[in-house]
C-alpha cells in the first residue's frame, strides 16, 4: 500500500539525482539542458515574481472559455443527435468530414480573422472541444435505458421536460467524463496554440525562455505545465468520484 | 476399499510402476499449510479421481502434479524424475476453458499451438489437427473461433489441444464443472472413449461424487485444512461404463454412500 | 450495406452538399469578407491549381512523411518499451506510476526543448512527433501486456514455449486490441505535431503552406490546405480502421 506508493517515487528521484550529479560533474554549459537544482530555482523565482502565475491565468482563461463554448455546443449537438436518430444520420457525412480536421490547421484562419490574442485561441480550443463532447454525449444519450424514455412518453412530458428531468440526469455521469476528457484537450490545445503562434500564456513563456537561451527557465515552465496538467486531471477525477462514484463510467479513447 | 490414512514416513522407496508419485509432499502458501505430508502413487494408465469439500486442496494437489507449484517439502515425481517445472508429457485441462484458449486463433490454430511447441513438422500438422478435432467431436469446426463456440465445444477444444501434446498423463481440474448436466454426461463418455484408446494416465479433480465414481478406477477423498488423504476407494465397476446401467449398479450406490458420508463428515 | 443504409448515406451526402451550397451562398453574398472566407468554388480552384501547376502535392507528401516517420518510430519504440515494462511486474511497480504522471502532459511543450536541442530542423520535427506519438502506444502496450490472462501463461509453461514464443504467440496477440487503439490515437497526435512543427520551423508541408497563405491573405489557398489536412486525417483514420478490422477479426465474432 504505502510501500507501493513509495516505490513509485524511487525511479524519478533516482533519475533526478543522477541528472544533478552529472550536470555538476560535467560543469554543464548548455542552451538546452540544466541541472534539476537550477530548474527548481528558476521555478521558484518565476513563482515569486508572479510571471508564471500570470501566464497560467492567461492560459487557463483561454482554455476554460474555449472548453465552455465548445463543450456546450458539443453537448447540445450530442444530445440532439442522441435523441433524434434521423438528425444524426442526416448529419453523419457533414460531421465526419469536418471532425478529422486538426484544430491547429485552423490556426491560420483564426489568425487572419481574429488576430493574435485570446479570441483566436478560444476559437481553436472551442473547435477542438466540440468533437469529444459531441461523440461522447451522443453515446451517453443513446445508452440511456429505453425504459426511462418510455416513462417520459407515458407521463406525456414535453421535449424540454424530458431532456431536463430524464435525459440529462441519466446521461450525466458519462457527460461528466466527456467534460473531463475535453478539459484535458482544452489545456493541450491552448498550450499548443501558444507555442505555435500566440504570444500569450504558458506556451509563449516557454518559447521565450528558449529563445532567451535560459534552459533552466524553459524546463521550469515545462515542469510547471506538466504539474498543471496532472493537477487538473486529478481534481476532475476526484470530483468525478465524489459526484458519481456509484456510476461505473467507462472511458472512451477519442 | 481401504479407508487408509496417509503414510507418514518419508518413504523413499518409490514403487517402480508408479507414473506419478507424491512422496510426503507438503505445500505452504501464503502462510497456510495447504497440503501436508501427502503420499500418493498413480499407476500408468490409471484413472484416478480426487474429490473433497471446497478448500481441501484438490486443485492444489493437481497443480503440484503439473509442476505449476513446487512442494515446500517432499517430492513430486513423474516417471521417476522430480518435477521442478511443467513437462510436455503432462497435459493440463483447466476448468476455465475460455481463459485457456487463444481467442485470436481458430480451433485449428489453437491445436496448432501445441503442435508448434512439440515441433511437429508443418506438413503433418493439418492431418493431426483434423484427426484430433474428429476425436473430440468437432470435425467441422476447424475455422471457428473460440468466441463462436459453446462452453462444451470450447472444453472439447481444450481437450483436443491437450491431446495434441501426445501426453502420457492428463490432469483435469473440474473440467466439466461449468457445463450443464447433459453436456457434462456426454463429455464424460467421450472422455472415457478417448482415454480407452490412448491409455493415458488421468488424474481428475471434481466435486461431483457421482462423476468421480462413474469415471474412475480409484477415488481419493481429501480432508481439508491441511489437505491429506482421508479415504481411498477402488472402483470395481465393469467397463465400459454406461450412464444408466452403471449408475444403477448396487456397487455404484454403495461407493456413493461411502463417499457421501465421508464428505459430510469432513464438512463439520 | 443494405438498402435503407444506402438511402441514409445518400441523404447524408445530400445534407453535406446543402451545407456546401450554403457556404457558397454566404461567400457570394459577401456576408463574410472573401479575405477570410473564400467560397467553395475558389477553394476548389486553388486545389486544382495547386495540384496541376503548383507544388501542393509536395506539401501533402511532406506532411505525410513527417507523420509517417514519427509515427513508425514511435510505434516501434512504444511497443518495445511497453512490452518490456508491461510484462514485468517489478518494472510496472517502479515505472508505471511515473508514466501515468506524464500522461496528461501537453506534449507540445517539448517543442521548445527540441528546438534548443536540434534547432529549427527536420530532426527537431521528427523528435517532437516521435516523442508525442510514443506515449499513447507505450501506455496502451503496457496495459495490454499487463492484462494478459495468467491462465495462458500457465498453458505456455505446460507446453514449454520459449520466451520468444510466449511474447509473439501469446502476449502480443493478447495485447493487440489495446496496441491498435494506442496506435490510432498516436496517428492523430502525429498529424497535429507535424502541422505545428511545420509552422514553427518552416518545413516543407501543409502546415507551412497554410501559414504562408494566411500571412499573404490568400484565403483560397489557405482553405484548400485546411481541406487537405482534414482529408489526411480522414484517410489515415480510415486506413487504421481497415487494418484493425483485418487484424482483430476474431474480436467481432460473437457466439
Amino acid at each position: 500500500m504505502t510501500s507501493e506508493r513509495a516505490k513509485a517515487f524511487i525511479l524519478p528521484l533516482v533519475l533526478l539525482g543522477a541528472l544533478e550529479i552529472w550536470a555538476r560533474v560535467v560543469h554543464l554549459q548548455s542552451d538546452s539542458l540544466a541541472p534539476p537544482s537550477a530548474i527548481l530555482q528558476a521555478l521558484g523565482q518565476a513563482l515569486a515574481d508572479g510571471s508564471i502565475l500570470a501566464a497560467t491565468r492567461d492560459t487557463l482563461f483561454a482554455a476554460f472559455v474555449g472548453l465552455v463554448v465548445g463543450g456546450v455546443i458539443g453537448l447540445i449537438l450530442g444530445i440532439a443527435f442522441g435523441i433524434f436518430e434521423t438528425l444524426d444520420r442526416l448529419m453523419e457525412v457533414t460531421v465526419e468530414a469536418i471532425r478529422p480536421i486538426p484544430s491547429v490547421a485552423l490556426l491560420p484562419i483564426a489568425l487572419i480573422a481574429l488576430g493574435f490574442g485570446y479570441r483566436m485561441e478560444i476559437a481553436i480550443v472551442a473547435f477542438a472541444c466540440v468533437w469529444p463532447m459531441l461523440i461522447l454525449s451522443r453515446a451517453a444519450v443513446r445508452d440511456i435505458e429505453p425504459r426511462l424514455m418510455e416513462v417520459a412518453r407515458v407521463l406525456r412530458l414535453s421535449p424540454g421536460q424530458s431532456v431536463r428531468s430524464i435525459v440529462i440526469p441519466a446521461a450525466l455521469p458519462r457527460i461528466f467524463v466527456a467534460g473531463r476528457l475535453a478539459a484535458g484537450i482544452a489545456l493541450i490545445v491552448a498550450v499548443t496554440v501558444e507555442i505555435a503562434i500566440n504570444p500569450l500564456g504558458l506556451g509563449a513563456s516557454i518559447m521565450l525562455a528558449q529563445q532567451a537561451l535560459r534552459p533552466d527557465l524553459m524546463l521550469a515552465y515545462l515542469v510547471w505545465i506538466g504539474l498543471l496538467g496532472y493537477a487538473l486531471n486529478a481534481v476532475l477525477m476526484a470530483a468525478q468520484r465524489h459526484l458519481f462514484g456509484y456510476a461505473a463510467v467507462v472511458e472512451e479513447p477519442s | 476399499m481401504t479407508a487408509a490414512a496417509s503414510s507418514t514416513s518419508a518413504d523413499l522407496v518409490v514403487p517402480s510402476s508408479a507414473q506419478i508419485s507424491f512422496n510426503a509432499v507438503t505445500l505452504d502458501l501464503g502462510g497456510k499449510t495447504i497440503i501436508e505430508n501427502l503420499t500418493l502413487n498413480v499407476s500408468p494408465g490409471e484413472f484416478l479421481c480426487i474429490v473433497g469439500a471446497s478448500g481441501c486442496g484438490k486443485t492444489t494437489a493437481l497443480r503440484l502434479a503439473a509442476g505449476l507449484y513446487q512442494p515446500t517439502s517432499g517430492a513430486v515425481r513423474f516417471d521417476g524424475q522430480q518435477m521442478t517445472h511443467p513437462r510436455r508429457e503432462i497435459a493440463i485441462v483447466f476448468q476455465d476453458y475460455g481463459k485457456a484458449l487463444l481467442p485470436w486463433r481458430t480451433a485449428a490454430g489453437n491445436i496448432a499451438l501445441a503442435l508448434e511447441a512439440t515441433r511437429v513438422p508443418k506438413a503433418e500438422r493439418a492431418d493431426r489437427i483434423a484427426t484430433l478435432l474428429g476425436k473430440v467431436g468437432l470435425p467441422n469446426h476447424a475455422e471457428k473461433y473460440p468466441g463462436e463456440m459453446s462452453g462444451g465445444m470450447q472444453q472439447r477444444l481444450q481437450i483436443a489441444r491437450c491431446l495434441a501434446q501426445e501426453p502420457k498423463a492428463l490432469l483435469m481440474d473440474e473440467p466439466f464443472g461449468a457445463l450443464d448436466a447433459m453436456t457434462r454426461q456426454g463429455l464424460q463418455d467421450e472422455l472415457l472413449a478417448l482415454v480407452a484408446t490412448n491409455n493415458a494416465t488421468v488424474v481428475f479433480v471434481t466435486h461431483d461424487l457421482d462423476e468421480a465414481i462413474y469415471l474412475g478406477d480409484r477415488v481419493i477423498g481429501l480432508l481439508p485444512h491441511p489437505g491429506r488423504i482421508g479415504i481411498e476407494l477402488a472402483i470395481d465397476l465393469p467397463r465400459p461404463r454406461d450412464q444408466l446401467v452403471t449408475r444403477e449398479h448396487p456397487e455404484f450406490l454403495r461407493l456413493r454412500r461411502m463417499l457421501f458420508d465421508f464428505i459430510k463428515a469432513t464438512e463439520h | 450495406m443494405n438498402r435503407s443504409g444506402l438511402m441514409w448515406r445518400l441523404a447524408s451526402f445530400a445534407v453535406a452538399a446543402a451545407v456546401v451550397a450554403l457556404w457558397q451562398w454566404i461567400a457570394d453574398s459577401r456576408l463574410v469578407s472573401p479575405v477570410f472566407l473564400p467560397g467553395p468554388d475558389r477553394a476548389w480552384a486553388s486545389l486544382v491549381r495547386g495540384f496541376t501547376v503548383g507544388d501542393l502535392w509536395e506539401k501533402v507528401v511532406g506532411t505525410l512523411e513527417h507523420m509517417a516517420y514519427g509515427w513508425l518510430a514511435a510505434s516501434i519504440a512504444g511497443i518495445a518499451l511497453g512490452a518490456m515494462i508491461g510484462s514485468s511486474h517489478r518494472m510496472r511497480t517502479y515505472v508505471a506510476p511515473s508514466l501515468e504522471f506524464l500522461r496528461p502532459l501537453p506534449v507540445s511543450a517539448i517543442i521548445p526543448v527540441a528546438i534548443a536541442l536540434f534547432g529549427l530542423t527536420q530532426g527537431m520535427a521528427l523528435f517532437v512527433i516521435a516523442f508525442g506519438a510514443v506515449w499513447p502506444i507505450m501506455l496502451a502496450t503496457v496495459h495490454g501486456f499487463a492484462a494478459v490472462e495468467p491462465r495462458l501463461y500457465e498453458v505456455a509453461r505446460s507446453l514449454h514455449l520459449s520466451r520468444a514464443a510466449v511474447i509473439f504467440k501469446i502476449a502480443l496477440p493478447s495485447a493487440s486490441p489495446d496496441i491498435v487503439a494506442g496506435m490510432r490515437l498516436s496517428l492523430t497526435v502525429a498529424l497535429i505535431l507535424s502541422v505545428v512543427c511545420e509552422m514553427l520551423a518552416g518545413l516543407d508541408g501543409l502546415g507551412h503552406w497554410v501559414l504562408l497563405s494566411a500571412r499573404a491573405f490568400r484565403s483560397a489557398d489557405l482553405f484548400a490546405g485546411v481541406i487537405l489536412l482534414g482529408m489526411i486525417g480522414y484517410i489515415t483514420a480510415l486506413a487504421m480502421n481497415f487494418a484493425e478490422a483485418r487484424l482483430l477479426a476474431w474480436r467481432t465474432v460473437r457466439h
